[in-house]
Order: structure tokens, then C-alpha cells, then sequence
């Protein structure tokens, strides 16, 4: 014993040292590159010191987890929605669900102030605020059979925070669709192979949809792998396509794109899930793992050199052509997913608690997808800044400001103080087989040279142009599944809130509701998604700030419940635990919507935006970068759009904390904890580790309850002497 | 560990992720909790269990 604890002591050291030389190296060398490595490291020594430490104590010390006491999974069992779940494949679930596009665009774009504040915000947000968000709301959720945010936010709150998540939740879910969709529409543009890779997909998704139904139900391995094929001969295919008399049919406009992808994501969520969206589903899931997979060992292998700096001069300008504001606060709004994300809490209070084994787990697949997610968020900025900075800027400046030819963006680059010749623009282009790469703002197409760089250095330097679209294709594909799956929980929600008014609607079978309420979300995000394709001050430039303070406001609901949960429960001396984070994510969310809505700065503020293109618009004048009188009064409508959404989420996130202070002074004043809305404890009777590895204490209780037979697969058991239900 | 422990290992994993061995367990849930009632067949299940994801969807996340 005494051995093990000293050996425990001299590893958790080494760690610390690692990770603190790392940390110095990253935070402090100027003036010289340092290499990928050194963030790699610091992330990783980072993780697995707050795993090991601060996670523990949240578990045992703030959540006080049982493993004496049934979860949800193992009392209602029922073979459909409550299952036990091993720990490992449960992990995989989770983890799939909550990674997406979004830890990988949000730190592109943030690469503008640098890598540095990006890096820091990944990670120790992750450790103090996102991971602890999404264990302690699957914790909370699995204390109560797996109860959403929504019905934990009106049990706990009231009514009125309740109405307010609820609104949070549905409006972070058009902005994300719309943030998302735009991101394809700016990857997708003029490019013949892009576009033809992405049509494919659907014929091989419906294939795979038949496949599975008819020919070999239940078969997902064997399907996916053939889909998978399919899916690169397409990426393939689409190189000859380029080249090809057919390059011309799939060579559409943003405008197209954008119209496509509206009537794709009606046609996807009226048809059955098993034609579309669960092989889809399939495809997404696969590849992300794999990709993310490559993409570490890619980095692992070619150690790439950071040619970002760390801190750029925008960080305290405020005035970064990708989106405007300073490092406070928006790094912190711009990476929401990787650091921390409110999205999580509805996936955490969703599926996974009504699965989870064993109450200690939630430290393995609360915490610890979380900070895999982070490691992702890691491996964008990286990918985002080993690119030259002035190639960076001629890709991310919104298109008015760089003008359409190579030249024009040249000097626009040159004008914000970083150096790209036209000559070296044309020859980035054609190296990935692309017509231009100016302006293509949304953050997939830098992050997909950025890996086709990657890629390329790891393989062979001619398979460039193939690992960009690979990397293009990889992004679109789950973007869409997310589009998809997406507007059906939009619809879901306005299908039962509808329900309320006129019965049927809540029938989710009748088919004229389903139309209908289908119509009126692709509709919602459908408006954000035209308007932003067609802003002439670039719709990622306009349109991400919300999409990240609608994220960190739903945070902001999270928190606040869970916040409530622990007062509540006579535990005010851990509240800090989540108030914290709260507090900060309040105060970043709450600055960020004040200065889009109050600021005088035309280029931050929306009204002081619309102001500004209105009075010229009084006056008959065409402000640059719009081009006619049309393009000023979309700048004027979309401006006061946005406005009125920014000051929406701002109220917001102010009612449900204020209506949850009167929980808190009350809760405070009561001598004994309030009364709880956990489900009466039962004794357990399954045996399963808590950890990734079991101990060697857990492997004898296992062997104890398997009978003795050690083995591969489920180690989880149900002890021998089962009492009745 | 042997190669061929490691092999099973990861085919047992994508198996479990992808829910190949959810009708499996149905089987031995349906036999276990209802014995003598019929067991629906692996096309039946698996129908099912799709057309139920109809009525409650799920996010998937940025």
C-alpha cells in the first residue's frame, strides 16, 4: 500500500512538471515558434490532473455519488430507453453526441487573437466550467430518472425560468442550425468537388437505408463499412467530376447552396429516420471518430510549427476582421464548444442518464467525453495556426472587405498588417484544387487546409488536394446529420408546445402538424441561413457572436439549475463549485450581449450598425461594403434582427438567474435542506468499475458476481443474489 | 494481451457502439422477464427500434 502511494505521488509529479514546462512554454516564448507539441502537452498533463483530482472531488465530496444506489438504468430497465450500459460504449454514445462542427469552427475563428488566449480559454474552461457542467447535469438528470434541463429549469426554478429555458433552448437551436448550415454553404460554394462529394452522400445514406431496413436488418457494421467505401470513392470521384464537363452542373452559388440545403433539411426530417437520418447517423459518427483519430496522430506525427502568433493585436483592438470585439469577452463567446457548452446540458439530461451502469460513472462520461471534446477544440487551433497568418486573413475576411480577385484581397490583407502575394493566394488555391480561396469565412475550409496540410505532411505531399475535401466532406457530412436531427428536436418542442393549444399537434404521428411544424422551424433557421449568405458584411462575421452567446447562455441555464440544485440540497458551502462558473459565464454572456446591443461602435454594436447604414440609406448613399440600396437595407434588417435576438438572449439569461435567487435566499433562510425531486434511493444490485480500468478491488467483486469467469467485453454483472423488483 | 484478445476486444466494442447486440439482449430480456411469451424476430426488432427514434428525437451537438 505504501509502495503504490508512493509510486502514485512520484507519477502524479511527473505529470505536474510535464505540464507545467510545457504551460511556460507555450504562455511565455515571443518572437520565436514553438512547436504544436508544446499544446498537446500542456492540454493533456492539464486533463488528467483535474481528472484525477478536481473531477474526484466533485464526484465524492460536491455530488456525493452511491454506488449502493440503483441508477435509473438499472431500475426501470426496460430494454428500450433504460438500459445499463457499459461504461466504455456509453462513453462512445455520449462523446459522439456532443462532438461536432463546432469545436472545430469556434477556435478557427478565435485563431484571429491568437493562439494563445484560444489555448488557455480550451483549457481551462473545460477543467473548471464545461466538463463540470455536463457531469453534474447528468448527475442531477440521472438522480431523477433522466429528466431534461427543461423540466429540471420549471421543477426547480418555477414556472417563469422554466419559460425562459425553454425559449433558450429553441432559439440556440434555430441560431446553431442556421451558424452551422452557413459554414457548409461558404465551404460548399463554386466548388464542384466539395458540392458533388457532399450530393452523394444522400443516394449512399438512402442506400445504406434500404440496406439495413430490408436486406440485412440490424446489420450497422457491415452497412457502415460499405457506406464508408462508397463515401471515399465519392471524395474521389469528385476530383474527376472538377475536371470534368459535369464540373459546371455542381459548380453553385452561395445563394444555390443555401436554397438546397433549406429543401434538404425539410424533405430529411418529414421522411422516416431509418432512410436518412440513422444511416447518416451512422456515417457522421464513424467518421468524426475516425477523423479525430487521424488528426492526432496526424499532429503526433508531423509536429507541425505554430505560425500564428500567440497573442495577435486584435485581442486588445478589438477591431479583428473575422469578428469584431475584443479578447473579453469574446474569445470566450466565439469557443463555446470545446471550453464550454451549453448544448451539452441537453444532451447530458437527454439519453445518456436513462443508460448510465453505476453512479460513479458519470465522472468518466461526464467529465471525461468533455475533455476529449476539448482535446478536439486543441487540435483545431493548432490546425488553424500552423497555416501562414496572411493566407488566414485573405480566407477569413468577410468578402466585402477583400474584394473578389486575388490582388484586390492581397492588398486587403497587407492593409491589416499581415503578407500574402497574389501569386502565393493562386497557388494555395491550386494546390487544393480549388478556384479561389479568398474569402471562404465559416472556419471549415481553414480548418480543412489546415489538415490537408497536416495530412499531407503525414502521407504524401500530391494527396493535398484529395485530404482537403476529405476534410471538407468530414465537416459537412455531420454538420448536415446535424441539420437533420436538429430540426426534428425544434420540431419536437413546437410540436408540444402547439399541443397545448390544439391537441393534435402533439400527436407527433399526425402527419399536417409534422408538415407543418416541420416548415416552421426549417423556416426560422431557413431566415438566418438566407440572410446570412446574403450579408454583405459576411454572414459568419454577424451571425457566430450569436450563435455563441445563445450557447453560453443555455450554459448559463445549466449552471443556474444545477447551482440551485446543490442550495437546495444544504450543500451552499460547494455551491461555488458551479457559481463560479456561472458567474463568469454570465458576466462574459451578459458583456457580450451589451456591447452587440449598446455599443457605439458600428462594427460591434448592431444598432449603432443599423444606424449607421440607415442614415446613409435616408440620404441615398451606398456605405461599402454594400453595393447598391438592396444590399443597404438588408444590412439594416438584419442588423435590427440580430439586435433584438442579442438583447433577447441578454433578458434572458437575466430572468431565469434572478428567478432563481428567490430560490436560493429561500432555500438559504430554510433551516433544513428544501424538499428534494430525487427518486427515492434502491439498493443496487449491479456490479460494474467506475473508471475506465477496474481496480483490482473491482475486478474481485466483478469475479465475485461473473462467477469467476474473467472476461472480455461487458465486465459489468448483476450479482448472483438478486432480490425481486 | 494477445493480438487475437485485442481483435475481439475492439470487434466486441464497435458492436456494442453501432447496437448490433441490442436485439441479443433483448432476447435474453424477453426470456428472462417474460418466459412463454413469444420473441419477436430480428427484422420485427429492429424495426421497432428505429420507427421508435421517430417519437423522441435527439440533438446531436455543434
Amino acid at each position: 500500500m505504501q509502495r503504490s502511494r508512493a509510486r502514485s505521488i512520484a507519477i502524479w509529479t511527473v505529470v505536474a512538471i510535464v505540464g507545467a514546462v510545457a504551460w511556460a512554454i507555450v504562455a511565455l516564448v515571443r518572437g520565436e515558434q514553438i512547436s504544436a507539441a508544446w499544446l498537446i502537452f500542456a492540454a493533456l498533463a492539464s486533463y488528467a490532473i483535474a481528472y484525477r483530482f478536481y473531477a474526484r472531488f466533485i464526484v465524492r465530496r460536491v455530488l456525493e455519488v452511491d454506488d449502493k444506489r440503483a441508477t435509473p438504468a438499472e431500475r426501470l430497465d426496460n430494454g428500450i430507453d433504460y438500459q445499463p450500459t457499459d461504461r466504455r460504449v456509453l462513453f462512445g454514445h455520449h462523446f459522439a453526441a456532443i462532438a461536432g462542427a463546432g469545436p472545430l469552427v469556434g477556435p478557427v475563428l478565435a485563431a484571429q487573437m491568437g493562439y494563445l488566449p484560444g489555448t488557455i480559454w480550451i483549457i481551462v474552461g473545460v477543467i473548471f466550467a464545461g466538463a463540470v457542467q455536463d457531469m453534474v447535469i447528468l448527475f442531477f438528470s440521472m438522480r431523477r430518472d433522466g429528466k431534461s434541463l427543461g423540466q429540471m429549469a420549471r421543477d426547480e426554478i418555477g414556472p417563469v425560468g422554466g419559460v425562459a429555458a425553454l425559449l433558450a433552448v429553441f432559439s440556440i437551436m434555430i441560431i446553431l442550425l442556421a451558424v452551422l448550415a452557413l459554414v457548409v454553404v461558404n465551404a460548399l460554394a463554386e466548388s464542384p468537388w466539395g458540392t458533388f462529394s457532399l450530393a452523394m452522400t444522400i443516394p449512399i445514406a438512402l442506400f445504406m437505408g434500404f440496406y439495413l431496413r430490408v436486406i440485412r436488418p440490424g446489420r450497422v457494421l457491415e452497412t457502415t463499412a460499405i457506406g464508408v467505401t462508397l463515401l471515399l470513392l465519392a471524395i474521389i470521384a469528385g476530383g474527376f467530376v472538377q475536371d470534368s464537363g459535369l464540373a459546371d452542373a455542381f459548380t453553385l452559388s452561395p445563394e444555390a447552396i443555401a436554397f438546397c440545403l433549406i429543401a434538404y433539411g425539410f424533405v430529411a426530417s418529414v421522411l422516416p429516420v431509418w432512410m436518412l437520418l440513422a444511416p447518416r447517423d451512422y456515417l457522421s459518427t464513424f467518421m468524426k471518430i475516425g477523423v479525430i483519430a487521424l488528426l492526432a496522430v496526424g499532429i503526433i506525427v508531423t509536429l507541425p510549427v505554430m505560425q500564428n502568433e500567440a497573442v495577435t493585436k486584435f485581442a486588445s483592438s478589438g477591431e479583428g476582421p473575422v469578428f469584431a470585439g475584443a479578447l473579453f469577452p469574446f474569445v470566450f463567446i466565439t469557443i463555446a464548444c470545446g471550453a464550454l457548452s451549453g448544448f451539452h446540458s441537453l444532451i447530458a439530461s437527454g439519453t445518456t442518464p436513462k443508460m448510465i451502469e453505476k453512479e460513479s460513472q458519470v465522472r468518466i462520461i461526464g467529465y471525461g467525453a468533455m475533455l476529449t471534446e476539448s482535446f478536439v477544440a486543441v487540435m483545431a487551433i493548432i490546425a488553424a495556426s500552423i497555416i501562414e497568418p496572411g493566407l488566414y486573413y485573405a480566407m477569413n475576411t468577410p468578402a466585402g472587405v477583400l474584394g473578389d480577385s486575388v490582388q484586390s484581397a492581397s492588398q486587403a490583407v497587407n492593409g491589416l498588417g499581415f503578407q500574402i502575394t497574389p501569386g502565393e493566394l493562386s497557388a494555395a488555391a491550386a494546390a487544393v484544387d480549388e478556384e479561389t480561396l479568398v474569402a471562404r469565412t465559416g472556419g471549415a475550409p481553414t480548418l480543412a487546409i489546415g489538415m490537408s496540410e497536416i495530412f499531407a505532411g503525414a502521407t504524401a505531399e500530391s494527396l493535398k488536394a484529395f485530404w482537403y475535401h476529405f476534410a471538407i466532406m468530414f465537416e459537412a457530412l455531420f454538420i448536415l446529420t446535424t441539420v437533420d436531427a436538429g430540426t426534428r428536436v425544434g420540431r419536437f418542442m413546437l410540436q408540444d408546445t402547439l399541443g397545448n393549444v390544439y391537441k393534435p399537434f402533439a400527436r407527433v404521428s399526425w402527419k399536417p402538424g409534422l408538415w407543418l411544424t416541420s416548415a416552421l422551424v426549417v423556416g426560422a433557421w431557413g431566415y438566418f441561413l438566407y440572410a446570412g449568405v446574403t450579408n454583405p458584411l459576411g454572414g459568419i462575421n454577424q451571425l457566430f457572436p450569436l450563435f455563441g452567446i445563445a450557447n453560453q447562455l443555455l450554459a448559463a441555464v445549466a449552471l443556474t439549475v444545477a447551482t440551485t440544485l446543490l442550495i437546495k440540497a444544504g450543500k451552499l458551502k460547494w455551491a461555488w463549485v458551479t457559481g463560479i462558473p456561472l458567474a463568469w459565464d454570465a458576466a462574459v454572456t451578459l458583456t457580450a450581449s451589451y456591447q452587440k446591443v449598446f455599443s457605439d461602435v458600428p462594427t460591434l454594436g448592431f444598432f449603432a450598425q443599423r444606424d449607421r447604414f440607415q442614415e446613409a440609406l435616408d440620404n441615398g448613399e451606398v456605405l461599402a461594403p454594400a453595393q447598391s440600396l438592396d444590399d443597404m437595407q438588408a444590412v439594416v434588417t438584419n442588423s435590427t434582427v440580430d439586435g433584438i435576438l442579442a438583447a433577447l438572449f441578454a433578458v434572458l439569461i437575466i430572468v431565469v438567474i434572478a428567478d432563481a435567487a428567490r430560490v436560493w435566499v429561500k432555500a438559504i433562510r430554510a433551516r433544513e435542506p428544501l424538499p428534494t425531486t430525487e427518486t427515492p434511493p434502491e439498493e443496487s444490485h449491479l456490479v460494474a468499475p467506475s473508471g475506465l480500468f477496474p481496480t483490482a478491488e473491482e475486478r474481485a467483486m466483478l469475479a465475485g458476481a461473473n462467477g469467476g469467469a474473467a472476461r472480455f467485453g461487458r465486465d459489468g454483472a448483476r450479482q448472483p443474489e438478486r432480490t425481486g423488483r | 494481451m494477445t493480438l487475437r484478445e485485442a481483435m475481439s476486444g475492439v470487434r466486441w466494442y464497435l458492436r456494442e457502439v453501432a447496437g448490433e447486440t441490442a436485439y441479443d439482449r433483448y432476447v435474453e430480456h424477453a426470456r428472462r422477464e417474460h418466459p412463454g411469451e413469444p420473441v419477436m424476430s430480428r427484422r420485427d426488432f429492429e424495426r421497432r427500434r428505429q420507427d421508435a427514434r421517430e417519437a423522441r428525437p435527439q440533438a446531436r451537438c455543434c
